[in-house]
């Protein structure tokens, strides 16, 4: 396969670290599934999307949802159509032929797809045990059956699988087992700034200075519910240079707007307003 | 190959398995790793699965590869010492002021948790003094200064990631936060007490199946089919008494609190009760254990079913335990010792855990703990011990 030989090195909307950017090779040669965890808005979700356009393979996403079972997952029969098909008979399917109405889920259209593909499982941790347990022998094994008609789907080429999960449960020891596993930081201030850049490349950098530097106070406040992450300091920016009368100074001053766009908890909100109004956060 | 390694790893308390070891192997033999700092990368990512590891994994490797000393239970004594120096604050502010070489008017406006940083600081610095620095002996080329637990957080992880060694970026612990004795947050306590949801159908089957509809109208064919089902609905009870009476209590008031923030959301039906120390007659429903008693004789009453759950430092005067008039308040007298009153709780529920916010390597120093320890299954107030307590709470 010559699309071993390649590797990643990073994306155009993406920035990466070269420890992940290893794990990320490592594990595409060992061809097991790479396990994401992180804090939200820690750009585990990007990193499939990167992956995908460096790499130029196409990406299927498969949001995980709680109700969710593992054949969804894999194939619909989809016995409504048929039923509406054999009471009215007025479409080219062919009633007997039930293949006709077996339509592939995500894993099952990674599994056919002409070429390799980067398959995303969004948010694995979302789902019960036994989905978890169940998904990982597909991807083990490779191959899946369509009880309905009594055939083994096989992958055509094995995708670069990237699973993602809140960190709020762990996942099952046989899961684990079967993945490598990367566990991506909070990024730094330094790390932050460039990702900053990469999103504003004409931003002002006394602006982005005092951004940053408020965003990690601000971060740091206590009994916050849900902190704010990558993706609400840069909603925040945006709302920031959108605003005409907005100096960069006024935040050195303790003067900060839209806290709105980065506490989205009515609780977190108000203490932030509070913490704010009560002393200066610089 | 690094069998050696695998094993520190294992005897660490690292959950590693033999595949995962020959999986990397595997990563070795097709000669994806050329040098120490991909092995560590490398090794990481197939070994280590959760990132609660990453900070022991980090230091095993140091070890291993660099012969850095392994951690030892420094920061378990640095916390009791810190915890005895808060005590002795709080009696004898004085004395402790000129034992710090610290004005007395100057300690007053710290925190009890500034206090106990700046003490740890300043033992740290004595200790340094003392064995001459000679905490990561043996380290060869890595500079010995900048990373001797002094400044744990001090070299910053990300952009300038290409040029520093492995062992440097081992050395500096990055993931300490989320090592398994790291804080407990309120989300992790909500996790661990989602498992004690116990959804079973109840009430009239008055929800239509779509699925198994459609699949019984298939099977009917084409005749239609409705099923029924019924409503999925928690049943759990919970009662939880929290002791929030005491000194002894105060520095887990916080993580305590976590706990009973997060219960409120998780169950409809829970009831919180508060106690000082132990258990008595009676319990309160009121935080300030004031206003609404509620008689321990009346949770007869309640469904056998219900789960409780008590979280306590179970550190007390052993005759409050023992004695039929221990408790320290002279209105509480039931003429029954304590002791009878946990007894006849424990009976009264099957499911009941003890919670106790201080670390169970402790747990033998305090009399009163043990006693209760045979009472009550009881548990760390960790993440793991939370787990613990959940599937003990959830057994049959």
């Amino acid at each position: 396969m010559t699309s071993e030989k390649k590797s990643f090195s990073g994306a155009k909307r993406y920035v990466l670290d070269d420890e992940l950017a290893k794990i990320v090779n490592i594990s595409m040669a060992l061809e097991m599934p790479l396990l994401l965890k992180g804090e939200p808005g820690t750009g585990k979700t990007m990193l499939a999307h990167a992956i995908a356009e460096n790499l130029g393979m196409p990406l299927i996403v498969l949001n995980v949802k709680s109700s969710m079972k593992l054949v969804d997952a894999l194939y619909q029969y989809d016995t409504l159509t048929r039923l509406n098909d054999s009471r009215f008979g007025d479409s080219k399917r062919d009633v007997s032929n039930i293949e006709d109405y077996i339509k592939m889920g995500k894993i099952g259209q990674a599994f056919t797809a002409g070429e390799r593909t980067i398959l995303l499982i969004d948010e694995i941790d979302k789902a019960d045990t036994d989905f978890q347990d169940d998904m990982l022998d597909v991807l083990d094994q490779m191959e899946f059956d369509i009880i309905e008609i009594d055939k083994t789907i096989g992958a055509k080429n094995r995708p670069v699988i990237i699973i993602t999960s809140n960190a709020k449960k762990d996942l099952s020891d046989p899961f684990l087992g079967r993945c490598n596993f990367h566990h991506i930081a909070f990024p730094d201030p330094k790390m932050m700034r460039r990702i900053i850049r990469v999103h504003f490349p004409d931003i002002d950098s006394e602006l982005m200075e005092s951004a940053v530097n408020v965003f990690y106070k601000l971060r740091e406040l206590d009994g916050i519910e849900k902190r704010p992450a990558t993706r609400e300091l840069v909603n925040w920016l945006r709302a920031l240079k959108s605003d005409p009368d907005f100096k960069a100074k006024d935040l050195g001053k303790g003067d900060i707007p839209y806290l709105g766009v980065l506490f989205k908890k009515s609780q977190d909100y108000e203490k932030a307003v509070n913490t704010v109004s009560r002393r200066r956060l610089t | 190959m690094f069998i050696g390694f695998f094993y520190k790893l294992k005897e660490a308390g690292i959950p590693v398995s033999p595949t995962s070891f020959l999986t990397l192997h595997k990563a070795l033999s097709r000669g994806l790793v050329s040098s120490l700092d991909d092995f560590y990368t490398a090794s990481r990512a197939v070994l280590v699965k959760s990132e609660r590891y990453f900070d022991l994994f980090d230091q095993v490797f140091a070890h291993h590869f660099e012969g850095a000393e392994m951690p030892d239970y420094e920061g378990v004594e640095l916390d009791e010492l810190a915890r005895s120096l808060l005590e002795s604050w709080l009696k004898d502010p004085k004395t402790l002021a000129s034992a710090l070489d610290l004005d007395e008017s100057e300690i007053a406006k710290l925190t009890p948790d500034e206090l106990i940083e700046y003490f740890k600081k300043r033992l740290k610095e004595q200790k340094e003094r003392h064995d001459g620095g000679g905490r990561w002996i043996g380290t060869g080329g890595t500079s010995p200064v900048g990373h001797s637990g002094n400044h744990p957080g001090g070299m910053r992880v990300g952009g300038g990631s290409r040029n520093r060694s492995a062992v440097k970026v081992a050395m500096e612990r990055r993931y300490r936060d989320y090592s398994l004795d790291g804080p407990l947050t309120q989300a992790m306590v909500g996790e661990a007490l989602k498992r004690l949801r116990n959804m079973i159908p109840a009430g009239p089957k008055n929800r239509v199946n779509v699925d198994e509809t459609i699949y019984q109208t298939m099977k009917n064919a084409g005749e239609i089919e409705i099923v029924f089902d019924r409503v999925l609905k928690d049943r759990l009870k919970i009662v939880i008494a929290i002791d929030n009476g005491g000194w002894s209590m105060d520095p887990y008031v916080l993580v305590v609190q976590t706990l009973f923030d997060y219960a409120r959301a998780q169950f409809k039906d829970l009831k919180i009760y508060y106690f000082h120390n132990t258990v008595y007659g009676t319990i309160w429903q009121d935080p300030s254990r004031y206003k609404k008693p509620q008689k321990i004789e009346e949770f007869a009453r309640f469904d056998p079913e219900t789960r409780l759950v008590l979280v306590g430092d179970a550190s007390m005067a052993p005759y409050e335990l023992m004695a039929s008039d221990g408790s320290i308040h002279i209105e509480e007298r039931s003429g029954k010792p304590s002791l009878e009153c946990l007894k006849f709780l424990a009976k009264n529920f099957r499911h009941s855990v003890w919670l106790n916010p201080m670390q169970s390597n402790m747990w033998g120093y305090t009399q009163t703990i043990s006693v209760i320890g045979r009472i009550f299954p009881m548990f760390e107030l960790s993440i793991d011990g939370l787990e613990k307590a959940v599937a003990h709470l959830m057994a049959k």
